[in-house]
């Protein structure tokens, strides 16, 4: 199985990224990439699903930290969902929750942004 | 035969490049679980390990991938000590600055938070070099 797999889906217009895997120095050119498509793409608002992401290491933060003035500027944001609990601290540990919208499912995550799309 | 007045240990070495990080970051995490951490604990290990793994592949080899990292974890009775080895490029205790996470919330920008996880996460972390490289020691008490 690869490091680090992505799928990507949209749902009422919101970009839909599920990670699986792990998110480090080796994968991370894949997780910028797919990122970076979406907003090339014009798809400004987009949601983590972290449901079945291992671990992400700071090389992750940081694709994440390059796009988010980008995306919000756009009038979108990235939020994430379902983030175990090993990689909800390490989002903690370093105050990104304060700056992230972080959400316990992707339904959770959808309907806040209902109407703001 | 091992001199029994030494802590236990065991080595992996590997080439310079970023594809054998989780064959470190997973053998570090069983270790800290053979050492007596819960699995929340030697999760926070192995990404301190992968982080610290990958400064001396990008930043001590500047991503050069012909090198060597040796990797030794020690079993402590109190404590398991990661040490991570290399010839490259030495990082100097006075050269870390850890930055100011509240500072990166109110100007996100890239780069610097690794060396800020491995302090959080760790208990202690110390720069050595010796005659034959330079080492990065980090150490995770176990409670």
């Amino acid at each position: 199985m690869a490091d680090l797999f992505i799928q990507v889906h949209e749902v009422d217009g919101v970009a839909v990224l599920r990670a699986e895997g792990f998110i480090n120095a080796h994968t991370v050119r894949q997780f910028e990439g797919a990122l970076e498509a979406l907003v090339h793409e014009g798809k400004y608002t987009i949601l983590l699903d972290c449901r079945l992401l291992n671990y992400i290491s700071s090389a992750g933060l940081g694709a994440i930290m390059g796009l988010i003035e980008t995306v919000r500027e756009n009038g979108g944001d990235i939020l994430l969902c379902n983030l175990q609990k090993n990689v909800f601290e390490i989002f903690d540990t370093l105050g990104f929750t304060q700056l992230y919208r972080v959400f316990a499912t992707e339904g959770e995550a959808l309907k806040s942004l209902n109407g703001t799309n | 035969m091992r001199n029994p007045a030494e802590p236990e240990s065991f080595r992996l070495v590997i080439p310079s490049q970023t594809r054998y990080l989780n064959l470190v970051t997973g053998m570090a995490k069983r270790a800290s679980i053979v050492a007596g951490m819960d699995d929340a604990t030697s999760a926070k290990v192995s990404i301190a390990v992968d982080e610290a793994v990958t400064n001396v592949i990008v930043h001590a080899y500047n991503s050069e991938a012909d090198h060597q990292v040796d990797i030794e974890l020690r079993f402590m009775p109190q404590s398991l000590e990661v040490h991570i080895c290399h010839n490259g490029r030495a990082i100097r205790e006075n050269e870390v600055v850890l930055p100011d996470p509240r500072e990166y919330v109110k100007h996100p920008r890239k780069g610097g938070l690794g060396l800020l996880l491995m302090s959080r996460f760790m208990d202690e972390i110390r720069y050595i070099e010796t005659g034959e490289g330079s080492e990065c020691c980090m150490i995770k008490r176990v409670v």
